[in-house]
């Protein structure tokens, strides 16, 4: 199935990347659990080793069989991880208040975050289909339910964070497959202006909270402004070279709730510093333009669209992870995609870039 | 749709298109995030810095060990012991209206102090003293407690282990240990240590970890030249004397001649430093050097050394002092009776008044008060005693005949007792005036550091000091003080009343300062010893004279000085060093005879050989011999004068040189 040839054409530099924010989030996630006091590595860190195993042997499936195979059974890995997820809502086990993970005995696994997956799998799929003629009215609201779907249902768990995730890879396809940008430009408008409405009338008591404490989180520092003035103390704290590998005192004296989740790129600050931040955002930076250019060498219409889902959906993460724990946005439990601690998150995000590096590599295949 | 995504080639050109744009917004984010990173990470760095440390971290100061305070024999005299100290941290508190109630029922609150204890608790502070250096038993209910927010910590509490002695010379310190008077406050540098620094960190559940970062330094200790005994005995002689006459207060003063040392300084009426704030300030004063007396009688030493120095006129010299009064100024000056004329040497010994105020003239201000200063009066003399007084001199030119006369006579001059009694160790010494030494050495670890003996200068020269000697042992035997005569002991001395200065301008006659002054023994003084007694009726030579003869009787023993008069009926020495050892068994009982009759015979005949004898065992020979001994040098007896075998007789001074290698000299 591996060819020598295809073997040449794999992706080693976005690879080598991948790998090296995986390590740096192993190391951030032992340190920030590390407990001085017994000197031992917390049960956390093998967990995420073991995912990150996991992870590169469903790597190693999406990137050897042709993404063209995955493409013809895409209606029926997109049912079954609706099933999957669906399963989870009812019969899974619950926690951070949503009933999100289904438990197989030796860890939990969380169906959503494959969701995305699903999604641009059935949606690049739905629109590489037709090579000539426009999309049909069928299709848009084919294309309207794949998204609609998996929403409705991660968001009753309720999980509207990951649910919101979903959003980017379809828009993304969508505008690839030519959706004008001036309808982008109108959703902006449109949501821009109602914004006041949703403030008033959307919003629960706690998000409207949240976005204020994000203005001015020392208003009520020790409430809801808590997690993101501690967030700011600790990134600030690291200053340019950082307090070192294990002396963060932000995070490893739980100033900083949940710090080796959504947190993990505040503890980065915080304990290698400026440098460290800087290392980690151009390896970021590097991965995102890397999967744009698998997108762009991709040699057809599926590949491409199959590719610009998966980033955006991962670029959607990490941008609004990293501006979180910079403070420049609301305190959101997203994780920062490789870097988290989270299983299911790390397998799903090395399986959906097998399918980045299996467009590139087969991009001279036939 | 625009775009025909169908279109061969079309979905390229889209793609080119939108990874611009992707591009673009990547780019601007990544700025982003690097800016702000910028701006918390170097910018506001010191601030989250400052924050994250506030919250994580509290530096603690352990506090150091303070330096002890020791006499001249090591024994304790002030030193640290740990205390419970109770804190809180009022914003930790869960429920402060109930760890009142609890603390409360521990520590036996009065309604007072409960309400005091709740405004403290109510607090937004993280730090707060629920009750300083609180006893044990209380400190073990509380941590029996593990009430959340209070906390118990060590401290360092002070303890004078002997009370009230020598208080005033030590002081004491506050509830920080900080040094608020005497020795403890100005030492305070040395004696207070360097505190040492605990990092305590403490999570977001408020777990707190510690860590030592610098262990404390304890402080120096100091050796004071003060002997406990001497000073026990100075207090309880001086305290008898203030009662016994009803006295307002009084100071003893003890110094050796040798060295300066002040072996005791006593005040009455004195104070508890371990209950200092319970003490009237008035108790805490420390008369011997912060109250200025007019002399009196005693300051005639001065005159006299003035006028015998500058041989204004010898010990035998006539003086005309009848019919006892005498005019200078405004008021006269008098005598008690008519003496009609006096040698310059009864003079001093009779206390004439009417004799020293002609003396005093005849000198004149300009060469009195050089001696006035030679002594020491009207500057501070010791760095260890906080609010010394100068004492008040007046300049020669402000001195009219009539104030001069009274300055000769210790009126219209203010001194503190110290300096009365450097002033009178400087004649003990025979003429130099050495400045009072109170701290002796610090003791640095292991270390002892002496601190030298500071001669200040030359008061007179040494054949001055001995005719004033001679003076002052007649004052003495046959003068004012018959009081102070100590059994044994040649003993130089001088009596002073001042009569008090009335409010209203005058003296009192019934309101005196009764002083006496003296060394012993005369010949080789071990002791000057200064009693001041202020607020009598009587006279000097009736009040502080016995207090200056049951001070020495006690204290000469003590320091194993032997009695050089009127010395033990002497016994039958051999010659021979070598039956020595049998004779020094004998136990020292000078009161009673101690060999049979022949004794007397055999010793006022022969001068034993005390070669090689060191410088103990040659004075012992010499004392049971009725001898007075004068030494020099130092290790054993190379000469001897009267040379063994010369005919002697009891009272009769020996002259012995010491030196290291045996046969030195002779």
């Amino acid at each position: 199935m591996l060819e020598q040839r295809l073997y040449r054409h794999i992706d080693w530099l976005l690879l080598g990347a991948l790998l090296l924010l995986c390590v740096i989030g192993v190391a951030m996630i032992y340190s920030t659990t590390y407990d001085p006091t017994t000197g031992g590595a917390s049960p956390l860190v093998s967990t995420q080793s073991w995912a990150l195993a996991l992870g590169l042997l469903a790597f190693a499936v999406t990137l050897s069989i042709d993404y063209r195979w995955f493409a013809d059974l895409s209606v029926l890995i997109f049912l079954a991880l609706i099933g999957l997820v669906a399963f989870a809502s009812m019969f899974g086990i619950a926690g951070g208040g949503a009933r999100r993970w289904i438990d197989l005995g030796v860890f939990n696994l969380q169906p959503s975050e494959f969701a995305r997956i699903g999604v641009a799998l059935a949606l690049a799929t739905l629109f590489a289909r037709h090579r000539r003629g426009g999309i049909t009215v069928f299709e848009r609201l084919l294309a309207v339910l794949i998204i609609g779907l998996p929403f409705v249902l991660i968001a009753q768990q309720p999980d509207l964070g990951t649910a919101v995730t979903l959003l980017p890879v379809a828009l993304a396809i969508f505008v690839f497959a030519g959706l004008p940008l001036r309808y982008v430009g109108i959703l902006i408008v449109l949501g821009t202006l109602s914004a006041p409405a949703v403030w008033a009338y959307g919003l629960e008591d706690y998000q409207r909270e949240r976005i204020l404490s994000f203005l001015d989180p020392e208003k009520d520092p020790r409430g809801a402004g808590y997690q993101q003035l501690q967030a700011r103390i600790t990134a600030g704290s690291g200053g340019a070279t950082g307090k070192g590998f294990l002396k963060g005192t932000q995070s490893q004296y739980n100033f900083l709730p949940v710090a080796h989740n959504d947190f993990v790129f505040s503890v980065l600050a915080e304990e290698q510093g400026f440098l460290g931040v800087v290392v980690a955002l151009g390896l970021y930076l590097f991965v995102i333009l890397r999967g744009m250019d698998a997108a762009r060498l991709a040699r057809d219409r599926l590949g491409m669209y199959l590719v610009v889902g998966i980033m955006a959906g991962f670029t959607f993460q990490v941008i609004y992870n990293i501006a979180m724990s910079a403070g420049l946005a609301p305190v959101k439990g997203l994780t920062l995609p490789l870097m988290s601690y989270g299983g299911s998150s790390v397998i799903a995000t090395l399986a959906a870039f097998g399918f980045v590096l299996n467009v590139r590599m087969r991009r001279f295949t036939n | 749709m625009a775009v025909n995504p169908g279109a061969a080639g079309g979905w390229q050109r889209v793609l080119q298109a939108r990874a611009r744009f992707v591009f673009c917004v990547m780019a601007l984010w990544g700025v982003a995030i690097a800016g702000r990173l910028v701006q918390l990470q170097v910018v506001d760095y010191g601030f989250y810095v400052e924050r994250a440390e506030k919250q994580h971290e509290r530096t603690i100061k352990t506090p150091a060990r303070r330096g002890e305070l020791r006499d001249r024999d090591g024994r304790v005299l002030a030193y640290d012991v740990a205390a419970d100290t109770v804190i809180a941290d009022p914003r930790d508190l869960e429920d402060p209206p109930g760890t009142v109630r609890r603390l409360c029922a521990v520590m036996a609150c009065t309604a007072d102090r409960r309400r005091r204890l709740e405004s403290i608790l109510a607090r937004d502070s993280a730090y707060a003293y629920v009750e300083r250096q609180t006893s044990p038993r209380v400190a073990e209910r509380i941590r029996a407690l593990g009430l959340d927010g209070i906390d118990l910590i060590k401290e360092n509490r002070r303890y004078y282990p002997n009370g009230s002695l020598a208080a005033h010379l030590l002081g004491h310190v506050g509830v920080d240990n900080q040094g608020l008077n005497g020795l403890e406050s100005l030492h305070e540098e040395t004696l207070a240590g360097e505190p040492g620094r605990v990092l305590v960190q403490r999570d977001a559940q408020r777990q707190a970890f510690r860590r030592v970062e610098r262990r404390p330094t304890a402080g120096v200790s100091l050796e004071l030249a003060i002997d406990s005994y001497i000073q026990h005995i100075a207090e309880r002689e001086l305290r008898a004397a203030v009662r016994g006459h009803d006295a307002e207060g009084g100071s003893v003063v003890i110094l050796d001649p040798r060295t300066g040392d002040v072996l005791a300084l006593a005040n009455e009426p004195t104070f508890n430093p371990n209950a200092w704030s319970g003490a009237a300030s008035d108790a805490r004063r420390n008369r011997a050097t912060q109250d200025v007396y007019e002399p009196g009688s005693t300051f005639k030493i001065v005159t006299a050394s003035a006028a015998l120095e500058e041989e204004v006129v010898r010990p035998d010299d006539l003086i005309d002092v009848s019919p006892g009064v005498i005019h200078y100024g405004r008021r006269p000056i008098r005598d008690i009776r008519n003496y009609g004329s006096l040698s310059f040497a009864d003079v001093i010994v009779k206390s004439s008044n009417v004799g020293t105020s002609q003396i005093g003239v005849a000198l004149g201000a300009a060469r009195l008060n050089r001696y006035v200063r030679r002594f020491g009066f009207g500057q501070m003399l010791s760095p260890d005693f906080p609010g010394e007084s100068r004492g008040i001199v007046h300049g020669a030119s402000r001195l009219p005949d009539g104030d001069l006369a009274r300055v000769a006579m210790g009126y219209n001059i203010s001194v503190t007792p110290l300096q009365m009694a450097v002033a009178m160790n400087a004649v003990a010494n025979g003429g130099e005036l050495l400045a009072p030494r109170l701290v002796r050495a610090e003791l640095r670890g292991g270390a002892r550091e002496e601190i030298p003996v500071r001669v200040v200068g030359r008061a007179i020269k040494a054949r001055t000091a001995a005719m004033l000697t001679r003076i002052m042992e007649d004052v003495v035997t046959r003068g004012t003080a018959p009081a102070a005569r100590i059994p044994g002991y040649t003993v130089a001395g001088k009596t002073g009343t001042a009569e008090k200065l009335l409010p209203g301008g005058g003296y009192s006659r019934t309101n005196h300062v009764a002083s006496f002054g003296g060394f012993v023994p005369s010949t080789r003084p071990a002791l000057t010893i200064l009693v001041v007694v202020d607020g009598v009726a009587q006279f000097g030579g009736s009040v502080a004279a016995p207090a200056f003869r049951r001070i020495g009787e006690a204290v000469l023993p003590h320091l194993g000085v032997a009695p050089n008069l009127d010395g033990p009926p002497p016994m039958l020495v051999s010659a021979e060093p070598a039956s020595f050892p049998a004779m020094r068994q004998r136990p020292v009982r000078w009161e009673e005879p101690a060999v049979a009759a022949g004794s007397i015979a055999a010793a006022s005949g022969v001068m034993p050989d005390l070669h090689g004898f060191s410088a103990r065992e040659a004075v012992a020979v010499a004392t049971d011999l009725g001898l007075s001994t004068r030494l020099g040098g130092r290790g054993v007896v190379v000469t001897q004068v009267p040379a063994a075998g010369d005919a002697i007789t009891p009272g009769q001074a020996l002259t012995l040189t010491l030196d290291r290698r045996a046969g030195a000299g002779s």
